[in-house]
């Protein structure tokens, strides 16, 4: 797969962040609830863009 | 901390800013990209902490800290999703900087206009980014306002910290276009990024750790670890803020214009990933000194005092918080100086320079920098109207400003696309925004922030399928795309080199 397609598990991670802290985490008022949730989303979202854009790099200087 | 305190430290803070910003001229800037990008020779390094300045401002540091006070965590979900969005840069940056490089655009205004082979549709764009732009950069000029106020107990005003971030502005700018801007805004993002994590963390610690502030909030506020918790973050409300800031990227020309700037694509590559991370740890430093503030002063009048508060308390040692502070009007400024240079850039190359044929370079770098000022003082106008949560507004200037995403993705993804879908699209769906807050922003229950992006797209692809798209100039725009980036992907400079002359 092209490695720009990942870019669909980016949006698909934005879906989540709107999913599921407002319906599985609603009532876990603790820091391991939304706050954790949204954390590793961005997280996720760094790692997949370090990956997305490595062609970047086999272009040459300009 | 002390009035004379703060004002040395504010002198310190110039003296060194001014320095820098006269080191990073190289020689008068003569031409329209020399001065408003750099002569597309940007750095990696200093376009990504440049990013990071420009994209978090005062906003950030007062205004999602009081959001993270009044509405709980929702905050930080809607600043992820904001994050989220800036991987578009990873889809379009390559785009915009091969056609920036193809066709010599100074403002993602001025490709717009050439995309869609009407001069209009550039113009259309300028003129919609300043509505909706001054009043963000005002947004920026109150957040130092407030937070000189609220820090100094009144001892310096309002006023005072508004012109003052207006001035500064205008001088960073003029010093070397945005060279000077780009070396200021990573001298503010580096001071403010081990400052700001240094308070997180003296504050966090006063407060019996990680697990001593989770455990107040638990047990005294524990609406705010969830959503829609205290109230603030219905479903449809979060919407409304994320919405608009996932296309922040695209549809802000301030950061937009950023995409034409790089030196290589490897810079582009090193601005994206120095901006996630520099932007995940604000993110969570801005958050935590809001939930910080709510443990430590639940009963504050405005939430937007909320850092204010947290920096002048015993906390934090006097020095630091005075460091913070400055960083944050430098936040402010920033932003700002950033903002008036696109928009100059865009005045004198899409209005002036389109309404006036056959005006030189020189002519319109001229008419730029006369803009400038004028920009600067318009924000402070507004500035000086002390509207009140500084969030909200400046959500209004992104829900406006979603107006140019449909144009922009079908610039590089819809052949079928015309520029009376794209003048349709900026026209209608700004007054359609600016209709909607003139009148309690709400139709059918939903907020402009939605309502905006559902207009804009079909009024795009509605008025594109009933009128006719310019091909020629379509073709030259995709081909370009697919020979810059497609000779660069494997062959070495030098071969490549006597190639470039496309269109």
């Amino acid at each position: 797969m092209k490695r720009s397609k990942w870019i669909w598990a980016v949006w698909a991670v934005v879906l989540l962040c709107y999913l599921v802290p407002y319906t599985f985490l609603t009532n876990v008022a603790m820091w391991y609830g939304s706050f954790l949730f949204w954390t590793c989303a961005g997280l996720v979202v760094i790692a997949l863009n370090i990956y997305i854009t490595k062609d970047f790099e086999e272009h040459s200087n300009d | 901390m002390t009035e004379s305190m703060i004002w040395w430290s504010i002198a310190i803070y110039l003296v060194i800013a001014v320095g820098i910003a006269v080191l990073s001229r190289q020689g008068p800037a003569e031409s329209m990209s020399g001065y408003f990008l750099g002569n597309r020779q940007m750095n990696g390094f200093v376009s990504a902490l440049s990013y990071s300045a420009t994209t978090y401002s005062a906003f950030m540091m007062v205004g999602l800290a009081g959001l993270t006070y009044a509405g709980g965590v929702g905050a930080l979900g809607f600043e992820i999703i904001y994050f989220a969005g800036v991987s578009l840069v990873a889809i379009f940056g390559p785009k915009f900087w091969a056609v920036g490089k193809a066709f010599g655009f100074v403002t993602p205004s001025e490709m717009l206009g050439h995309r869609y082979n009407h001069k209009h549709v550039a113009t259309a764009v300028s003129v919609a980014s300043c509505i909706f732009l001054i009043p963000y950069s005002a947004v920026q000029l109150a957040g130092v306002g407030y937070l000189l106020q609220g820090m100094t107990d009144g001892a310096i005003t309002f006023t005072t910290g508004v012109v003052m971030a207006t001035v500064i502005a205008i001088f960073f700018s003029y010093i070397a276009g945005i060279r000077s801007v780009m070396w200021t805004d990573s001298l503010q993002a580096l001071m403010m990024i081990v400052a700001s994590t240094l308070v997180a963390f003296l504050v966090i610690q006063g407060l019996g750790g990680f697990s001593g502030l989770f455990g107040t909030l638990a047990t005294d506020h524990s609406a705010s670890l969830t959503v829609p918790g205290p109230g603030l973050f219905s479903l449809v409300t979060f919407l409304g803020l994320s919405i608009p800031w996932f296309f922040f990227s695209l549809s802000n020309p301030q950061v937009s214009q950023r995409l034409f700037m790089p030196s290589s694509l490897r810079s582009m590559r090193q601005m994206l990933i120095g901006f996630l991370v520099f932007g995940f740890i604000y993110t969570l430093v801005s958050v935590l000194w809001g939930f910080s503030a709510l443990a430590a002063f639940p009963g504050l009048e405005r939430a937007d005092l909320a850092t204010p508060s947290l920096l002048a308390s015993d906390f934090v040692p006097p020095v630091l918080g005075v460091i913070v502070m400055i960083g944050i009007m430098a936040a402010a400024v920033s932003t700002i100086d950033s903002i008036m240079l696109t928009l100059a850039s865009m005045l004198s190359r899409d209005v002036y320079a389109n309404l006036k044929p056959n005006v030189d370079e020189k002519r319109q770098l001229l008419m730029g920098k006369i803009v400038i000022p004028v920009i600067a003082l318009m924000a402070l106008a507004f500035a000086e109207l002390q509207l009140d949560l500084i969030a909200v507004l400046s959500v209004a200037a992104s829900s406006g400003l979603v107006a140019m995403v449909p144009s922009i993705i079908g610039a590089f993804y819809w052949k079928r696309g015309t520029a009376a879908g794209a003048l349709a699209s900026v026209l209608g769906t700004s007054a359609f925004v600016l209709l909607m807050y003139a009148t309690g922003n709400s139709l059918f229950g939903m907020p402009a922030g939605i309502w905006g992006i559902i207009v804009s797209t079909v009024l795009f692809v509605g008025v594109s399928l009933v009128t006719k798209p310019h091909q020629a100039s379509t073709d030259a725009f995709l081909n370009a795309i697919a020979e810059e980036l497609g000779r660069r992907k494997s062959k070495p400079a030098i071969s490549s080199a006597p190639q470039k002359a496309p269109a």
